[in-house]
């Protein structure tokens, strides 16, 4: 596993923050099914341990049949572990304490449809043991907040995938919890609604909410998260802050250029220098663009392109993005695993 | 128990807006009130005709009603996954399951007021406010504990196979039970160790036939609602008898329930 900060269960990193401060905690989580008639044995998560502190947006990432939805519902009390522990500020789950602390949007939120936004709204705040005058005033100013006041007394069944998804946030915020774990809450939206759903994410942020959520729509977590997980074949492979994950070293530099003179072909020419090995030349026509590996010397191939009458254009060195960690930590997981 | 009536009440709801429920109601009413032409056919026991052919109507629908409703929404809070967004929350599942069976209950309550009221209205445009005794309360009242135990064994079985199967088990069990002193006769007969698995079978399953609102035997004698054989105490024992049934049934649910992924 790679740490960004330091070990993910608790460990030196919760000593760091401070065992008061993490909020959420799962101690070598692992859950084996026995599927079929032969009772197959699948590992679904395999002995995954991180924690979640006070206050932040924590992204949990991994691709499909990563074991994300599975730790989830382990948190959640929905799963009993196979091995391991989870705890929601200091109790176990599936504690009612806990669970009180807690809010839940499952992935692809199935509700009742023959319900109105407000009835489902009493509903979950009933089941949070909220008294009657207290879950109209909450539901009445959840529905204005998730921008769905227009839409209080239609059945639930006449929703759009978007507005199930903000009606699953405000049941989840019902019970007005300290933590907030969404399970895949952008998949299926549309820009529009995925930018809602990512605007409601860091409204809760500053709210003070903590919040966990998976998804594997990586752009969403770069602009989010304060921390991320990464979980691939049911195991954790990385986890702390973006900026301690990705590698601050250069991968590459894209230079555009203007040529002196109309290029001939597809090979740079037009007064530009000959390419440095391991360089290629980027689709593009007026200009040329062109991607230089780590390893050349960019100061002297500038220098030469200069001298040859083209121009600059741009010059953006391509560092570490998350998805280059996630297809890393992808493959890395193929070759490792048996 | 604001939690568990939650759960009630949207139980209660969801079946209120269930239009299959609509129609076997409607169904069940068509056949009461057909009892009317019925009671025209029969010399001078019109009374009795309206009454045994809408008893058996409030009996048969209610059954159905109760199957229905009672194997499809465990089964449909798994299968939609509603469930998923319930029990995160400081609900525990066993007071889950209590709500659903009393959501279910409430149901079969007004479905069966519903019916006994079109049944005494019957019976009144026949016979007038004489027509009416305590005698048909108790009888509807002894169909409430038949479906209150049905309802139980269906919701045991939905809690872990499919409405398919959840449904034939329990038509199954009511079959069964409403047959117990035959087929516990039968087993007398056979003898051996199948003779003992029926005795056995005849243990655990439902004696239904206590609830039958006309000919149960009771005893060595014939006894029937329209006489005078119901006596309170009859009624009292019963009741204790379907309560008592219905938890041991209820608290295997709970405890099925209880250990259960949601995957």
């Amino acid at each position: 596993m790679t740490d960004g900060e330091s070990g993910g269960a608790g460990g030196e990193d919760d000593a760091r923050a401070g065992n008061a401060n993490v909020v959420l905690r799962a101690v070598e989580l692992a859950k084996t099914f026995h599927l079929g008639f032969f009772r197959r044995r699948v590992d679904a998560v395999r002995g995954i341990s991180f924690s979640v502190r006070r206050g932040e947006i924590f992204g949990f990432l991994g691709p499909n049949g990563a074991g994300k939805t599975t730790t989830l519902k382990m948190l959640m009390g929905l799963i009993f572990p196979s091995s391991g522990r989870a705890e929601v500020l200091g109790r176990p789950v599936p504690d009612r304490e806990a669970k009180r602390r807690i809010g839940y949007l499952p992935e692809t939120p199935y509700f009742y449809e023959y319900l109105t936004p407000e009835e489902f709204l009493d509903f979950a705040g009933a089941l949070c043991d909220l008294p009657a005058a207290v879950r109209r005033r909450r539901a009445d100013g959840l529905l204005a907040r998730v921008g769905l006041d227009h839409a209080r007394g239609r059945p639930l069944r006449k929703f759009s995938k978007g507005m199930l998804q903000r009606i699953g946030i405000a049941q989840a915020l019902m019970g007005d919890p300290d933590v907030v774990v969404l399970d895949e809450p952008m998949t299926g939206l549309d820009p529009l609604g995925r930018k809602d759903i990512r605007d409601l994410i860091l409204e809760l942020g500053r709210d003070g909410k903590t919040v966990l959520f998976s998804t594997h729509i990586l752009p969403d977590v770069e602009m989010t998260c304060d921390r991320v997980a990464i979980v691939v074949g049911g195991r954790l492979r990385s986890v702390g802050s973006l900026a301690a994950l990705l590698s601050a070293r250069v991968l590459s530099t894209e230079v555009v250029l203007r040529p002196a003179r109309a290029l001939a072909g597809t090979g740079p020419d037009g007064g530009l220098p000959p390419l440095p090995p391991g360089a290629r030349r980027l689709p593009g026509d007026a200009e040329v663009a062109l991607e230089l590996p780590a390893e050349a010397d960019v100061d002297e191939f500038l220098r030469a392109a200069l001298a040859g009458g083209a121009a600059v254009v741009s010059v953006t060195p391509r560092r570490e993005s998350l998805e280059d960690l996630f297809v890393r930590q992808a493959v890395a997981s193929e070759g490792a695993t048996p | 128990m604001r939690r568990i009536l939650a759960v009630a009440k949207n139980t209660f709801r969801e079946a209120a807006r269930n239009k299959v429920l609509y129609s076997l109601l409607f169904f069940a009413v068509a056949l009461i009130l057909s009892a009317l032409a019925l009671g025209q056919l029969s010399v001078h026991e019109d009374r009795r005709m309206i009454r045994d052919v809408g008893l058996f109507g409030v009996d048969v629908f209610s059954v159905a009603i109760a199957i229905f409703v009672g194997v499809n929404l465990l089964y449909k809070e798994l299968a939609l996954k509603t469930v998923y967004t319930i029990l995160p929350k400081p609900i525990a599942r066993w007071e889950f399951v209590l709500g659903k069976w009393l959501g279910v209950m409430a149901t079969l309550i007004a479905q069966i007021v519903i019916m006994g009221l079109v049944l005494g209205a019957t019976l009144m445009v026949q016979g007038g406010w004489d027509a009416l005794d305590g005698a048909l309360a108790k009888a509807l009242w002894l169909l409430l504990m038949n479906v209150t135990i049905v309802t139980s064994v269906a919701m045991l079985f939905s809690s872990f196979s499919s409405p398919f199967l959840s449904g034939l088990f329990s038509l199954g069990v009511f079959v069964v039970g409403r047959s117990i002193p035959d087929v516990r006769a039968l087993g007398e007969r056979i003898g051996g160790w199948a003779g003992r698995a029926v005795a056995a079978a005849c243990a655990v399953l439902p004696n239904l036939q206590l609830f039958t609102p006309s000919g149960s035997a009771l005893g060595a004698e014939h006894v029937s609602v329209h006489g005078a054989f119901v006596m309170a105490s009859y009624l009292g024992w019963t009741t204790a008898y379907a309560i008592g049934y219905s938890a041991v049934v209820l608290a295997c649910a709970m405890l099925i329930f209880r250990r259960r992924d949601f995957i």
